[in-house]
Order: structure tokens, then C-alpha cells, then sequence
């Protein structure tokens, strides 16, 4: 029960990581990023092979945030800035990006193959924290997510920046009006989200031991349940929903089936998105709000 | 005629009836429908399960009978309408543009788990096969001629949905489910019952999905989850796009473009100065390069003909009231 709780919150702050990072790029644009996925894959490639030359885990993570922040960066510039500016609707986006995450599975595969690549680091010897039997690695992602996730939150309240992302999010037009040039703010929000989430699917990759090119796009899936059950471009809704989706992950788990046995983690996808219809079903604006829902989505 | 050709053009037209499928989901009645593979897997996992007989140890599936072709396509084309049904009447019914795409997106993630990993359903990852030939012992074909029989009962196949939906494409329910596309709030106003015809077209899609699928498992004689990933829907939508959405000569464009020509163009990749020595570092190479050209393709039309090459006629009122042009002083 308690080794479950462990994986449960490591499971939970990748989580929120991956999800905070997608929900500040549905703000600053307004449309869902089908691609963010491959965001932590590629994190997870240049960590892997920044690792591999380097043998030093620093430095793969600071691959891992580069490239993500940088391909974040392609997406926002070459698809779906042009696309916005286009006039293009949500919907338009929301299949042109999931006609990019296709490409860059694609490209992946090309050069370093469909196969598993496995990667690990030495977690060290579980210890007792506290109420939770965790392994120094484990602490560390769950320490880095922490630090990554405030400093989110005073970028967000207490910078310049911050404020203008705010105003972006909030009313696009209005911000313009007053001067803030929304591009280059949204461009910013998706290099820093990058940044977030190249660094998660390098702790994802970690976590899970191997990564492929098609990855990300799973735990893109688990994202979307996470951003949506706290309520899409809201930053910290979605932090209290990532972190809700992952324990209920991994509780699910541990749950004793009629027939005897446990459910299987090869149903995490399927329990995530049972998790999701009902709540679009039910509060389509997330758990946090008290919105009408409307046909018109 | 080459066997290669053959089985290229049998695979294409299996192909068209799945895209025309899409085409009244997406073309007419305007959503964008992720759990459109679902339905396909659907049909051609009753169509094995319906023909195969009962399973031999350690494999393990549902029903195993050994139903002729015929009467299981129809009974796999109905339970891929039951499923869509489903699906359509949960996510139809509040839901529009892309909370509609994510929730027949966990539709389909949901089946292709199930598919993959619940064993006594379809046998997990090891899939079903032994659909050999269907109907071609009646005939008494050979292994040869069957193929040339299977080619033209697919093309047969295709163009009768062809003209079936032409017919449905002029009709009244055709053109009620063009309006919900354009104008939900104006169809409301005019007295369209807005989800019973969104349901209605969502159900027909999910039948031509799954006839398709009950085709494709004739075809290949075995599907598993290895055969097909939710994900393969960009291949049905960019051919609908590039060809025209909501056009069914255009659709049928897109497919022998994006369904046949690239597909069989790719082959030709290797040739081309500099990719050569990249198609031989792994086999998956030449299916990965297939995929970017798809996705490419997509994403360009996507933003610089949304209309396709072939687009949609703009019907036109043949008996327009007269107009009144505003008095000017």
C-alpha cells in the first residue's frame, strides 16, 4: 500500500509536469497541442544521447529541457502560430498538430528505429521517508518537479512575463491593445513549456526504464486526462488534476479483481480515458469550476 | 496484370469504402472522429471470429463459428453500427469539435486495449487468423484466380457504396447533415433534430467501417493488434482532405492518390540520392517515410486547400425568392 503511494507520487509529479506544460500552451493559444507529446520524446532521445557521450545525468537533463523547449518552440512557429494567424478553428489546429505528432513519430523512427531503447539510471537503495518507501531517485524527481512547479508559479504571478502570459491567456485581442506582442508571448509560453516537458519525458523515460518513438504520445493521452479533469489552461487546476489522475493510476492497480488478481497496467490508457468522458461528460470545464456546459464546445 | 498490382488495387478499393465511411462522419456531418479505426477493427474481428470455428488451446476467442462470408460480414457490419451507436450516443450528444475528437479518442484507446490485452476476446496480442480465401471453394478458384475474384469483388463492392452514398449524398438526410456542418443553430431553428441525425450519419459511418473491415479481414486472413493502431486514421483522413471533404468523387480521388499512388511511390524512395543508405538501416524505414509524406501532406492542405482538389459542390438554390434590392435615394 505504501510502495504504491511512492510510485503513485512519482507517477503523479511527471504527470503534472507533462500537464501544466500542455495547459500553458492551450492558454496562450487556445487550441490543444495534439503534438506536446513528442516534446518529451524528444527529451528523451537527447537525453539519452547526451548521456550516452557525456555519462552525466546533469547534463541529460539539460538536454532533455533544451530540446524540448526548442521543438516546442518549431511546433509554436512553423504550425501552430501560422495556423492561429491563419484564422484557423481549434479544430483545424487540433488535426494539424496531430498530423504533426504523426511526422515527428515518423522522423524518430527513421533515424533511431521503432525498437525499445532501454535506460535506466541507478535508483539506489529504497529508504523510509517519512510514511512512503521511496528511492533516492524517486525523491529526486518528485524534489525537481516541486522546484520546477514553483518556480512555474512565481514566473506566472510575479514576473513581467508572467503577466502578460496572464493577459494573453485571458483575452488575446485586449492584450494586443495594450501592447503586448501576443506572438512573441505565446512563443516564449512554448519554449518554457517546452523546457517543462522535455525535462518530464526525461524522468518519464527514467521512471518507466525504456522509451520508443511513439512514447510521449502515450503519456500524451494520460496528460490530456490530467489537463482537462483540472480544467484546460488553467495552470493550477491542472496541477491538483495531474496529481489526482496519478494516484488514481496507480491505485487502480492495486484493486482486487471479483475473479481474483489485479488489474493490469496495460489498462492505465483505458482507465485514464473512462476517467476523461466522464469528466467531459459531466464537467467539461474541469473539476474546478462551476461553469454551465454548452453544446457548443 | 501483375499479382502485385492485384493486390494493391483489391487493398485500394477496401480502402475507398472505408474513406467514404469517413466521409459522412467527417465530410458531411462535420465531426472529426478518432474511434473511426475502432469500428473498422471491429468488423474484421466479428468477421474471423464469426468464419475461423472454435478455438484450438492455447488460444483463446469469443463465438468461433464458422458462419459463411456473407452472413458474417453482416452480422460484423451490425455490431460495428451497435458499437458506433454507443460511442456516437455518449459523445454526440453535448459535445462538439475537439472535446468530441478526445472523447472518441479514449473510445478507441479503450477498444484497442481491450483488442490487445483482455485474452478471451480476440486473443489479446496474438490476434486471429485463418480466414482463408472466403467463398472461393464455391467457385472452386484456385489460389491464383481467387485473387482476380477477390480484386473484382472489392472493386464491385466499392463502386455499389459509391452509388449508394451518391444517392444519399443529393438526398434530404444528406443535405440535413450538411447543414449541421455548417450551422447547428440554424438547423436547430428549422426544426432539425440535431442529434438523432448526427447519430444517424455517425451509425452509417461506423457500418461502412465496419463492412470495410469485414473486407480488410478477407484480405489479409488474420488481424491482430499489431495490424492496426488508432493512430492510422491520419492515412483515411488525408485522403479524404487532399481529395476533397465532403465530395464523394473527391474522396475518391484522395484515395488513389494518398491510398495508392503514395503508397506505391514510397517503394521508390530507396533510389532516391541520399535516402538509399537510410532505408537500409532497419526494415520499419520505408512505412516511417510513408508516414511523414502523409502527415506532411495533411498538414499542408490543412492550411493551404482546406477544400482538397476536388471540392465540395456549394449547392445553390435553383428557385431563389425574389429579391427585393434595397431602395436607394
Amino acid at each position: 500500500m505504501l510502495v504504491t503511494l511512492g510510485f503513485a507520487l512519482v507517477t503523479a509529479s511527471i504527470l503534472a509536469l507533462s500537464a501544466v506544460a500542455f495547459t500553458l500552451e492551450y492558454a496562450v493559444t487556445n487550441v490543444a497541442n495534439v503534438s506536446h507529446g513528442e516534446i518529451l520524446t524528444a527529451g528523451a532521445y537527447a537525453a539519452y544521447l547526451v548521456h550516452q557521450r557525456t555519462g552525466s545525468p546533469l547534463a541529460a537533463a539539460v538536454a532533455a529541457a533544451l530540446a524540448g523547449g526548442l521543438v516546442a518552440l518549431a511546433m509554436h512557429s512553423a504550425v501552430i502560430g501560422p495556423f492561429i494567424r491563419f484564422g484557423a478553428s481549434p479544430t483545424v489546429v487540433f488535426i494539424a498538430t496531430l498530423g504533426m505528432s504523426f511526422v515527428i513519430q515518423n522522423v524518430l523512427v527513421i533515424f533511431f528505429g521503432a525498437a525499445n531503447v532501454a535506460y535506466t539510471l541507478d535508483p539506489g537503495a529504497p529508504q523510509q521517508i517519512g510514511p512512503f518507501l521511496l528511492t533516492p531517485l524517486d525523491v529526486e524527481i518528485i524534489a525537481s518537479a516541486i522546484a520546477i512547479t514553483l518556480a512555474l508559479f512565481l514566473i506566472i504571478s510575479r514576473t513581467k512575463f508572467g503577466k502578460a502570459l496572464r493577459a494573453v491567456s485571458q483575452n488575446r485581442e485586449l492584450a494586443r491593445v495594450t501592447g503586448i506582442n501576443a506572438t512573441r508571448v505565446a512563443a516564449s509560453t512554448f519554449f518554457l513549456a517546452g523546457l517543462v516537458a522535455g525535462y518530464a519525458g526525461f524522468v518519464l523515460a527514467e521512471s518507466v526504464g525504456s522509451f520508443n518513438p511513439y512514447f510521449g504520445f502515450g503519456f500524451f493521452l494520460i496528460t490530456l486526462t490530467a489537463a482537462v479533469a483540472g480544467g484546460l489552461g488553467r495552470a493550477f487546476g491542472t496541477l491538483v488534476g495531474a496529481v489526482m489522475v496519478g494516484l488514481v493510476l496507480e491505485f487502480a492497480q492495486t484493486v482486487r479483481l471479483p475473479g481474483g488478481g489485479y488489474v493490469s497496467a496495460s489498462y492505465n490508457l483505458a482507465f485514464a480515458f473512462a476517467i476523461l468522458a466522464i469528466v467531459i461528460l459531466v464537467r467539461p470545464r474541469g473539476l474546478f469550476t462551476n461553469a454551465r456546459r454548452t453544446v457548443f464546445e | 496484370m501483375s499479382a502485385y498490382l492485384v493486390s494493391v488495387l483489391s487493398e485500394g478499393a477496401i480502402f475507398g469504402i472505408m474513406a467514404l465511411g469517413l466521409n459522412v462522419i467527417w465530410g458531411w456531418s462535420g465531426d472529426f472522429d478518432l474511434a473511426y479505426y475502432g469500428y473498422i477493427a471491429v468488423g474484421a474481428y466479428m468477421t474471423l471470429v464469426l468464419t475461423i470455428g472454435p478455438a484450438v488451446a492455447p488460444a483463446h476467442y469469443i463465438l468461433g463459428l464458422t458462419l459463411p462470408y456473407p452472413v458474417a460480414v453482416v452480422v460484423a457490419v451490425i455490431t460495428a453500427m451497435a458499437v458506433g451507436l454507443v460511442v456516437g450516443s455518449i459523445a454526440l450528444r453535448h459535445l462538439r469539435g475537439i472535446y468530441f475528437s478526445i472523447v472518441t479518442l479514449g473510445a478507441v484507446y479503450v477498444m484497442y486495449v481491450l483488442a490487445g490485452q483482455y485474452v478471451p476476446l480476440f486473443d489479446g496480442y496474438n490476434g486471429l487468423s485463418g480466414l482463408f480465401d472466403p467463398m472461393g471453394d464455391w467457385f472452386g478458384f484456385d489460389y491464383l484466380s481467387y485473387q482476380y475474384f477477390f480484386l473484382g469483388l472489392s472493386l464491385v463492392l466499392f463502386a455499389l457504396v459509391f452509388l449508394f452514398m451518391w444517392r444519399i449524398s443529393g438526398s434530404r438526410f444528406g443535405m440535413a447533415l450538411r447543414t449541421l456542418r455548417e450551422d447547428e443553430r440554424a438547423a436547430a431553428a428549422f426544426g432539425r433534430d440535431i442529434y438523432r441525425l448526427k447519430l444517424k450519419g455517425y451509425v452509417l459511418g461506423a457500418g461502412l467501417g465496419g463492412f470495410a473491415g469485414a473486407l480488410f479481414a478477407a484480405y489479409l486472413s488474420a488481424f491482430n493488434p499489431s495490424a492496426w493502431s488508432p493512430v492510422e486514421v491520419i492515412v483515411l483522413y488525408s485522403a479524404v482532405l487532399v481529395g476533397g471533404r465532403g465530395n464523394i468523387w473527391g474522396v475518391a480521388l484522395g484515395v488513389l492518390i494518398m491510398g495508392v499512388l503514395v503508397q506505391e511511390s514510397t517503394r521508390f524512395l530507396p533510389m532516391v540520392p541520399g535516402l538509399g543508405q537510410l532505408s537500409t538501416l532497419h526494415p520499419q524505414v520505408l512505412l516511417a517515410m510513408r508516414g511523414v509524406i502523409i502527415g506532411l501532406v495533411l498538414v499542408l492542405f490543412l492550411r493551404f486547400r482546406p477544400q482538397g482538389l476536388l471540392p465540395e459542390r456549394r449547392y445553390v438554390d435553383p428557385q431563389p425568392s425574389l429579391y427585393i434590392a434595397p431602395q436607394t435615394a
